[in-house]
């Protein structure tokens, strides 16, 4: 048994390095296919923090116009505070002219051109609305009420801006999978390809190996752990990609503002090793395969 | 020990490489396979080590139909049977020691076991002060005593020689034959494929002699005709 195991690492060992060449670009390709799927994983994660952090609190901001008269904004006053079941009324503020223009000033502190359109007068002062309900279609269908009212100019959703962030997530998610699953499939074909030229190359030693009687399981065993061993090494090199990519990330977004949303896009690094354990069993399973199928096709008859 | 009954194989849809043969090969017989070239000989042997599959009829080896045996069990069938070529089949990167020792390393055999048994048959061959040469630093007919070295090393009950003589000259070739020769007086069954008149009139024994495919002579203590 123990000559069995130091049979299969030594021949295994052998042919890796004799055909460096060809094991570099399995490994390379494999590397590079299954940093596209870490990235993937990365990505999905980043967007899920981004909805999980804003969905706690959706808001709901109602813009009054700007000629509206005091009964059209008590009328707007009442009619939100007759919902106390959905929306939080210890939690509504009305900012008026003067307060939305302060937070207008804040808002646009980096488009001097904007801010300059807007003045104290022609602002649309705003009610802020907190929900109590988890419920968007609930939301909505009040937001539609409230848009109908005399004097509402505009309901905004924070819900809209989900939409557009989920739908990116979303085309990200699919576009990187799909990329990724591409250059699986060739990392696949390329181990496959090299472990049949490293059997084609022993094609003598295989052909005596079946005549004196080796089972196929004793020939086939070496070249699968030549092939898992380069998914290996391939999951190995794209971790290590993956985490100076994470980190470089990490560093950039720490640098903008905290509560713009982007600083979200963070991942906790458990969730990266968790990642990189990910990766190297994909390397490792996807290179035993594609040399597990490369073999069988060589030892038929 | 080998028994061929009616056996027909043809390869494609055209040629017939053997047609109809049957017969029986008791154990210890030493038999040669005699005919021109494409006259079946080979396809018999591999018919016998199972590189082959009849279209028609049974072949037993042991008292065993290998017609159906399982894939997974072709292995210890030829555990029994050592091949010998016309072109040796030695691997080109190892020693004589080691290409001997391959064949007990690749059906699992411990190293104390593949240590004690290599230098025995390679003493047998002759060559047991060239376990560390390559084949190519060897002749013609050292390169077919390792070969048969290692066809015998695991004791096999059967011997399957392909022309062994077929790249030797005369006096080399007697050489390899006196080996055979030995190894069938240790209780081996050989079978053996040539179209050398020489070898086959000078060891007398039994002949099976083909003309394409089908079995013209099957003849005791016969000669090359």
């Amino acid at each position: 048994m123990i000559a069995r195991i130091t049979y299969a690492f030594r021949e295994m060992w052998a042919s890796f390095r004799r055909n460096l060449t060809l094991t570099a670009a399995a490994v390379l390709t494999s590397a590079i296919a299954l940093l596209l799927v870490g990235t993937t994983f990365l990505i999905q994660r980043a967007f899920e923090n981004l909805l999980v952090q804003w969905s706690g609190n959706v808001e709901m901001i109602v813009f009054v116009r700007s000629d509206a008269t005091p009964d059209q904004i008590s009328l707007i006053d009442q009619t939100i505070r007759s919902s106390p079941t959905i929306i939080d009324i210890g939690k509504l503020r009305y900012l008026d002219k003067a307060a939305s223009y302060e937070e207008a000033k804040r808002i646009f502190a980096a488009d001097p051109v904007t801010l300059s359109l807007l003045t104290p007068e022609s602002i649309p002062s705003q009610f802020k609305v907190v929900p109590l309900t988890d419920d968007t279609t609930l939301v909505r269908s009040l937001s539609e009420q409230y848009r109908s009212l005399p004097g509402v100019e505009q309901v905004a959703l924070a819900e809209d801006e989900f939409q557009v962030i989920s739908t990116l997530s979303r085309f990200i998610r699919i576009v990187t999978f799909v990329m990724s699953l591409v250059l699986l499939i060739v990392a696949v074909g390329l181990i496959w390809n090299t472990i049949r030229t490293a059997m084609f190359a022993r094609r003598r030693e295989i052909e005596v190996m079946k005549l004196v009687g080796a089972t196929n399981w004793f020939i086939r065993v070496p070249f699968m752990l030549e092939g898992l061993l380069q998914g290996f090494i391939g999951g190995a090199v794209s971790c290590g990609f993956l985490w100076i990519l994470n980190s470089a990330w990490t560093n950039g977004v720490s640098k903008f503002t905290p509560g713009t949303g982007i600083s979200s896009l963070v991942v906790p690094s458990d969730y990266l090793s968790g990642v990189m354990i990910v990766l190297l069993a994909i390397g490792s399973l996807a290179g035993a395969v594609g040399s597990a199928i490369a073999a069988s096709r060589f030892l038929e008859v | 020990m080998i028994r061929l009954e009616n056996v027909t194989k043809r390869y494609g849809t055209e040629t017939v490489a053997v047609r109809d043969a049957s017969f029986d090969i008791p154990k210890g017989e030493f038999v040669f396979l005699v005919g021109p070239s494409g006259s079946g000989k080979s396809t018999l042997l591999r018919l016998i080590n199972r590189q082959e599959k009849p279209e028609r009829g049974d072949v037993w080896v042991a008292g065993r139909n290998i017609n159906d045996l399982p894939q997974s069990r072709i292995p210890y069938l030829r555990r029994s049977m050592g091949n010998v070529f016309q072109d040796y089949k030695l691997l080109p990167n190892k020693t004589v020691f080691e290409n001997v020792a391959f064949a007990l390393e690749v059906i699992g055999k411990p190293r104390h076991v593949i240590a004690r048994q290599v230098p025995v048959v390679l003493d047998m061959v002759g060559l047991g002060d060239k376990a560390d040469r390559f084949p190519n630093q060897l002749s013609g007919g050292e390169q077919q005593r390792v070969s048969i070295a290692r066809a015998f090393v695991n004791r096999p009950l059967i011997m399957l020689a392909d022309e062994p003589t077929g790249n030797l000259d005369p006096a080399t070739g007697e050489g390899i034959m006196a080996l055979l020769d030995d190894i069938n007086q240790t209780g081996a069954t050989v079978v053996m494929a040539t179209h050398d008149h020489r070898v086959v009139n000078s060891m007398r024994r039994r002949v099976i002699q083909l003309d394409r495919g089908v079995i013209v002579r099957d003849q005791e203590r016969g000669v090359y005709e």
